[in-house]
């Protein structure tokens, strides 16, 4: 009877955390149903009824998906999305669905249409974006895990902010099928975890090539690696343009105590270069732009959700109606972003010259790893977490947050965050980023570190 | 480049939406503010090649073409306001009222 036991529990501690907005849909009836399907399985599967919640771009039957947006107001999936599905065999239960930035674009949780989420830490901080609501339940301590989603960064960053594990797995490691589609060359979904171990778990079981996305790649799932004793034999690179001389300076302290500590286990520190990462922020915001505006074609208000009817009252001033109605700022500002920049006369100026340097970084990272560097350590975000409304009025200030984090999704490889130690009282993460389909070393190199680090030790 | 009021209306007309006239001066500033930053790709240096970049498998492989029964939780006709013989059945188009 664990899962009727867990269904108890975290229906108590969703309630608790009502004051975060973290939670979009949950309800003690479907826990509770969920937790009669885990105690009727014949064994008890990797996860073990293992509360789990959903950032709500991921569909289930059961609930409502909204991504945060009017325009898909009492929409309801009529199928699970595969990482669904492979959770629920793996024993989990599915707890919540959880708040995000509308439609995943925003990088602090106040572009949801149904109000921002506030910092588990500190009401009057983000938790980072776009999984904010995953990574404030996890950090809470709703749940000890959550899936989110990356399109650049989307869950390293609010995982670094709120002080939990967030990994992002290579691109093609687990199906995208009944992830909401934002763009579709970078979307990964993603997992929190309250440690590496338990974050490890949940990849592995929603991990595998998947015939309802063919962009999955035929490898086995990943299993789940226990930590390294040592890192002896590992080389991990620190590159250059990631610690600028204006790095805040508790993030620079943690960085600092996270190099003595691969020092202290064997591991081999050297310097590296990936100089077009300079430029991941600007090519992540014309690429992922060019390919919102074409996934977010289909809110027409025809086939789902919210429907306006226009004041000409013709099938275009219905579109119009419905999309400027139901889409918020943010969203918006992207979508004609994206249509700019495909759009005849400006193609070559932006859209080719992004693609283009997109090769550019990928390479980069490329020539790193085939020099014999095993894994990359870099800061996750440039600061702790910042302070609501601090930077809603200018959107590439928005954008810059998510300096470290973007380069690795345009470059489609493995990345997660760890805790590493706290700045004034709020947590700060640090990156390892691994070659492509690596995610096993950098999980137990990850794991090896976990148990030396402070998480919530001040650094100076 | 700068993007004035006329070509923000233009492309939200391609991107259908509706702009509202007192939200335009806004957008124009914040479009023109994402433009102007993301135009420093013109630093980027031409002279070192690369591969193009392609996320996934190097060959995608399709599933087998073999009709099934769609995998739905539930049936089409609880889809949508209305379902006959196989049809979403949907208002006439200019048959909308305010």
């Amino acid at each position: 009877m664990r899962g009727a036991a867990t269904a108890r529990e975290v229906g108590s501690r969703l309630r608790g955390a009502e004051p975060l907005n973290a939670v979009l849909h949950w309800s003690q009836e479907l826990l509770d149903a969920e937790a009669v399907r885990v105690d009727a399985m014949p064994e008890a599967g990797p996860l073990a009824a293992m509360p789990i919640a959903l950032k709500d771009n991921i569909v289930t039957v059961e609930q409502p998906t909204t991504c945060g947006s009017r325009i898909l107001e009492g929409y309801v999936s009529p199928y699970n999305a595969t990482a669904v599905q492979r959770l629920r065999a793996a024993g989990a239960l599915v707890a919540a669905k959880a708040n995000m930035d509308e439609f995943a674009m925003g990088s602090s949780t106040e572009h949801s249409a149904f109000g921002r989420v506030r910092h588990p830490l500190d009401p009057d901080r983000v938790p980072g974006g776009s999984s904010g609501g995953s990574a404030a339940l996890v950090a809470a301590g709703v749940v000890p895990a959550a899936l989110g989603s990356e399109t650049g960064g989307s869950v390293r960053q609010p995982a670094s902010f709120c002080g939990v594990v967030g990994v992002k797995p290579s691109y093609g490691r687990v199906s995208r099928f009944g992830l909401v589609a934002f763009g579709s060359s970078l979307d990964c979904i993603s997992v929190f975890g309250r440690t590496v171990a338990d974050a490890a778990q949940v990849l592995s079981a929603i991990s595998g090539p998947d015939p309802l996305d063919a962009t999955t790649v035929d490898r086995p799932p990943m299993q789940a690696p226990g930590p390294l004793p040592d890192l002896r034999g590992l080389r991990i690179g620190l590159p250059r343009e990631y610690f600028p001389d204006d790095l805040h300076p508790g993030v620079a302290a943690a960085l600092r105590r996270t190099e003595d500590a691969i020092r202290e286990l064997g591991g081999e520190l050297c310097e590296v270069s990936l100089p077009h990462s300079m430029f991941a922020v600007p090519t992540y915001y014309i690429v992922a732009p060019a390919e919102a505006a074409a996934n977010l074609a289909r809110y027409d208000g025809v086939r789902y959700g919210a429907r306006r009817i226009g004041a000409e009252g013709d099938i275009r001033s219905l579109y119009r109606a419905t999309r400027g109605h139901g889409f918020g700022p943010e969203v918006q500002r992207r979508i004609l972003v994206g249509t700019y920049v495909l759009s005849a006369g400006y193609y070559d100026a932006y859209y080719s010259k992004a693609q283009q340097t997109r090769a550019l970084i990928a390479d980069d990272f490329r020539r790193a790893f085939a020099s014999g560097i095993d894994l990359l350590l870099t800061p996750t975000t440039p600061t702790p977490a910042f302070r609501a409304g601090e930077k809603t009025d200018d959107p590439v200030a928005m954008y810059l947050a998510d300096i470290f984090v973007s380069a690795i999704s345009l470059a489609g490889l493995p990345a997660l965050s760890i805790p590493v130690g706290r700045s004034e009282g709020l947590p700060v993460g640090a990156q390892l980023i691994a070659p492509a389909f690596e995610e096993e070393r950098m999980l137990a190199a990850a794991g090896a570190l976990e148990r030396v680090i402070p998480a919530d030790g001040e650094v100076r | 480049m700068s993007i004035g009021s006329d070509q923000v209306v233009h492309v939200a007309k391609l991107a259908e939406l509706a702009v509202r006239e007192e939200d335009l001066d806004r957008l124009v500033s914040q479009l023109n503010r994402i433009v102007d930053y993301v135009a420093q790709l013109d630093q980027v240096p031409a002279d070192r090649p690369a591969e193009p970049f392609l996320p996934g498998p190097r060959q995608v492989v399709l599933r087998e073409d073999v009709p099934g029964p769609v995998p739905l939780a539930r049936p089409p006709a609880e889809l949508a306001p209305e379902f006959a013989e196989g049809f979403f059945l949907v208002p006439r188009q200019g048959a909308m009222d305010e």
